[in-house]
């Protein structure tokens, strides 16, 4: 009776749920280990062509429609780990030539060059993809390529700015503008990015001055997402904001009918047309170095390239496509066709260190 | 004598099984944390300078107004709600005994979503002021997100870790010092600011620390206000500057002055115990609310129920009235089942380490030993959860690659990546992350029940395991309860160590709620929003059911 409650009844216990605990994930982690489990020498090609291992930042309803269009069509399966961009870069790095992943997306070029600069992508060699993609929208290498791009515009208020008002981002720094402009915080990438776009085109002095000058110029501290912006313009906070284009495409079709209102009362502008062009973001795909589905993974990104996916995506995400050929929806028709930067995406992410220390230094919050 | 030898001495005189299963956990679960507080030994990098310059005062300054003026909030409302509910009856007090715990299904960032949206220009209030009542109203009176609205939302969300906390306590504490003062004719006011207070100073500084904990560790609310926090700072570095190191050096400064908060917490409850002088646990008996103080109690109830669960919760199931059809498919079921697997098992673990790390340091009355034993131990809670998943993948990695030999001889070919990319990491992770939490129930279920029930035991020649189960476990098992409740909750509301630590599709309610509220969907995130509450909702009936049922 004595021994009932032993020390060693209570290790047993404890081992015995840690081993329920392995038993109860390992349904999951068949599933997930099975491109790479057991038959790999033998059987192995036929269970392995089946599929697709994707870490990916993007995480849009429409990304997934894409891929079960995908795996309807060929029959190779998609898993994906979704996260953010820097972390799944980290643990790729970590992973090494261990990794599962085949192809790694993410929504920002900086971020593909990081990916790049840290060794965990290699080149995509497709003749399609090539067609798909116009070269600037691709890796000069060919680590990555675009799958859609959207541009960083000036979104001003209707009924109190006239467009013959606005020119350039550059203006918005200036003394007109004095407690109207609106953005989000510095810990946002689509602002890294378009200072680190300054940085290359206009020099670091210049871009430290423009920072300085925005933040000068604020309607108030910087908070909330891209759509708050839209909506303190309506709200009359400010005047002008520094927006990504397809937010307002979002909005203009939202369930919200007051979002709808606040779409309605803004106008797009896109800035810096007689100069260096609009801001553009680019979302893109690299294919990992140590993918083991190579070849899928290619028709994949060819696939994802192609004008069938490419318009899938527009018209549910309403970023512009890198397939011409892609079917645009009504609003970006409307939009028109507009003077972009011309930069190397890769520059973006060498500058991004710069462009954080200065909207630190400058007190960007 | 030398403190090492005092050290040595009480290994010698506490060495057994529990101490040694308590050091094992210690040590794989410092593993991690070890690893990030590595990187303050080595050469800083040049943005160590720059982030000194420009970033740290900052981020330290907004770091500390979160904590202090949420730690304060929090304190007020929930000892204030807790000394009502414990001490008076008033209406519907049955009801806000649990539903006040209720705001702790909620995570903080999609609270803040969910007001900031509703507070909006766009929002159901502004949007009736301007529609209806014809006026558009002063923008800054709804500008939530800001230092102010962030404390708005941290007491909110975060108040009841201390109401719950000090409630059991009085509760089940108390009764005898509060009795004898009432018997001795003193009046409400003079009982709880001259002994609730004190008495519960223990209770309180443990519900306090645990909201101070989740304020540092939150990304979602500073991130989305705008508030430079010294967690938005280590992100921002991380993905900003592209630089882990300096990262992971600020990571581990804000370790080291977690772990200051935990000793000068230590110290200042060390003197301070209060067990009942009596053997006899008798249940704090509630006095009557009439007239004025009747309705009062009720409608400050009301108002922070209301303000805290009631409604965000209607704002969220209006949106998800547009969007369900969209958000509700297949795909949600297994969302559902792959939160609530992932969940119990790891709290089976944690609990499991829980009970033995704070049996190990009552036995021990506390030694210095056991004092470092127990903090190492709850280490991972001072961590934010992203640093500390590049801890545990580096090494889960490193172990991947030790037992790769095994792997192939088991015949599961030349994979190198099983534990990691099993569910096993996320487990372990949460089990580190979240074991203070455990071990905080644990210990003040302990503390209530002082050591004369096993100091007798032991006395009579009973071990401590047989102790433990014959006489603690019993004691314990409504703190034990609490524990499971509050980890659960905390599990299900994770999010930056699921993102990262998962395996392949493997999606939680957490993380598909984050995905549509960071695309600024924060209708489609209404869905899972709602079903992460209402399963923090269950648990917090099912506690409060057992509870009662357990009080008969």
């Amino acid at each position: 009776m004595r021994k009932k409650y032993s020390f060693g009844t209570l290790l047993v216990t404890l081992m015995a749920l840690l081993v329920l605990a392995g038993c109860g994930s390992s349904p999951a982690e068949t599933k997930t280990a099975n491109p790479e489990s057991p038959k790999k020498d033998a059987a192995a090609t036929t269970d392995k062509e089946k599929v697709v291992n994707i870490f990916t930042a993007r995480h849009y309803d429409s990304d997934s429609v894409m891929f079960d269009e995908f795996t309807k069509q060929t029959g190779i399966k998609i898993n994906e780990i979704k996260g953010t961009a820097e972390e799944l870069v980290e643990r790729m790095k970590r992973e090494g030539e261990s990794t599962e992943a085949d192809l790694f997306i993410t929504v920002d070029g900086g971020v593909l060059n990081y990916a790049k600069q840290n060794g965990v992508l290699q080149p995509i060699q497709s003749e399609q993809v090539d067609k798909n993609v116009p070269k600037q929208l691709r890796d000069t290498e060919n680590n990555w390529v675009g799958l859609a791009t959207r541009a960083r515009v000036i979104v001003y208020a209707k009924d109190r700015v006239k467009p013959e008002q606005l020119s350039t981002y550059e203006d918005l720094a200036s003394d007109t503008w004095k407690g109207k402009v609106l953005a989000r915080s510095s810990s946002s990438l689509y602002n890294q990015s378009l200072l680190a776009s300054f940085v290359e085109l206009n020099g670091e002095k210049a871009a430290e001055q423009w920072a300085q000058g925005i933040v000068n110029n604020f309607a108030r501290q910087p908070e909330g997402g891209d759509r708050d912006q839209a909506k303190a313009i309506a709200a009359k906070v400010g005047d002008v904001a520094i927006m990504n284009t397809y937010y307002v495409g979002k909005m203009l079709h939202s369930k919200d009918a007051e979002e709808v209102k606040v779409g309605q009362n803004i106008g797009v502008f896109f800035p810096n047309q007689d100069t260096t062009g609009a801001h553009l973001n680019i979302s893109g795909v690299g294919l990992t170095k140590h993918a083991k589905n190579k070849d899928n993974a290619i028709k994949l990104i060819e696939f994802l390239t192609g004008k069938e996916a490419q318009t899938m995506l527009t018209q549910g995400s309403y970023e512009f496509p890198v397939n011409e050929a892609a079917d645009k929806p009504e609003l970006l028709k409307q939009w028109g066709t507009f003077k972009t930067q011309q930069l190397d995406f890769a520059k973006l992410g060498e500058h991004n260190k710069k462009a954080v220390e200065i909207l630190n230094k400058v007190g960007w919050k | 004598m030398s403190s090492v030898s005092v050290i040595v001495r009480n290994l010698k005189r506490h060495m057994n099984g529990w101490v040694a299963l308590s050091v094992l956990g210690a040590f794989v679960a410092l593993l991690p944390s070890l690893y990030i507080f590595i990187g303050l030994f080595q050469q800083p990098n040049d943005n160590w300078q720059h982030v000194k310059e420009y970033v740290l005062k900052d981020s330290v300054i907004q770091s500390l107004w979160l904590v202090l003026g949420t730690g304060t909030f929090t304190v007020v409302i929930g000892v204030t709600l807790a000394w009502l509910v414990a001490a008076y009856d008033f209406p519907l007090r049955r009801f806000f005994n649990w539903a006040f715990v209720l705001p702790l299904a909620i995570p903080p960032y999609i609270a803040a979503y969910t007001y900031g949206s509703m507070l909006s220009y766009t929002g159901s209030i502004q949007t009736f002021m301007r529609n209806t009542l014809g006026s558009t109203p002063n923008q800054s009176y709804f500008d939530i997100m800001s230092m102010k609205g962030a404390i708005f939302i941290f007491t909110l969300f975060l108040f009841p870790y201390v109401y719950l906390i000090t409630k059991t306590f009085l509760e089940q504490q108390s009764s005898a010092f509060i009795e004898n003062a009432r018997l001795l004719g003193k009046n409400s006011l003079h009982i709880f600011f001259k002994i609730v207070l004190p008495l519960s100073q223990v209770a309180i500084i443990g519900g306090a620390s645990l909201v101070a904990f989740e304020v540092l560790n939150d990304f979602g609310v500073t991130k989305h206000f705008g508030i430079s926090s010294f967690t938005t700072a280590i992100f921002k570095t991380w993905f900003g500057m592209y630089d882990v190191e300096t990262a992971i050096r600020l990571a581990a400064w804000l370790m080291s002055i977690i772990i200051g908060l935990f000793v000068v917490e230590r110290l200042l409850r060390k003197r301070k115990r209060y067990n009942s002088p009596t053997s006899k646990m008798n249940p704090l008996k509630r006095r009557k609310l009439r007239g004025f103080p009747a309705y009062a109690a009720l409608f400050l109830s009301i108002l922070i129920f209301s303000l805290s669960f009631l409604i965000p919760v209607v704002q969220l199931i209006i949106w998800a009235t547009w969007t369900y059809q969209d958000v509700l498919n297949a795909k949600f079921a297994e969302l559902v089942a792959n939160t609530l697997s992932v969940s119990i098992l790891s709290i089976v673990v944690l609990m499991l380490f829980a009970v033995i790390a704070a049996n190990v340091s009552r036995a021990s009355r506390r030694s210095t030993f056991t004092l470092i034993l127990t903090k190492l131990l709850a280490m991972g809670y001072s961590i934010p959860g992203a640093v500390l998943s590049i801890g545990v993948l580096a090494v889960f990695i490193s172990l991947d690659s030790q037992l790769s030999g095994l792997y192939l001889w088991l015949g599961w070919g030349t994979n190198k990546l099983v534990l990691s990319m099993s569910l096993i990491m996320l487990m372990f992770a949460y089990v580190i992350r979240f074991l203070a939490v455990g071990f905080n129930a644990v210990e003040a279920g302990f503390e209530k029940i002082g050591t004369r029930y096993s100091e007798a035991s032991r006395l009579l020649g009973m071990g401590m395991t047989r102790t433990f189960f014959k006489v603690d476990l019993p004691l314990i098992k409504g703190a034990l309860l609490t524990g499971c409740i509050l980890v659960f909750m905390e599990i299900v509301k994770e999010l930056p160590l699921t993102l990262l630590l998962r395996p392949f599709n493997f999606e939680t309610l957490a993380t598909k709620t984050y995905q549509y509220a960071s695309d600024e969907q924060i209708h489609q995130a209404a869905v899972p929003s709602l079903f992460i509450i209402a399963v923090g909702m269950l648990s917090v009936f099912v506690y409060h059911w057992l509870g009662e049922k357990h009080s008969k």
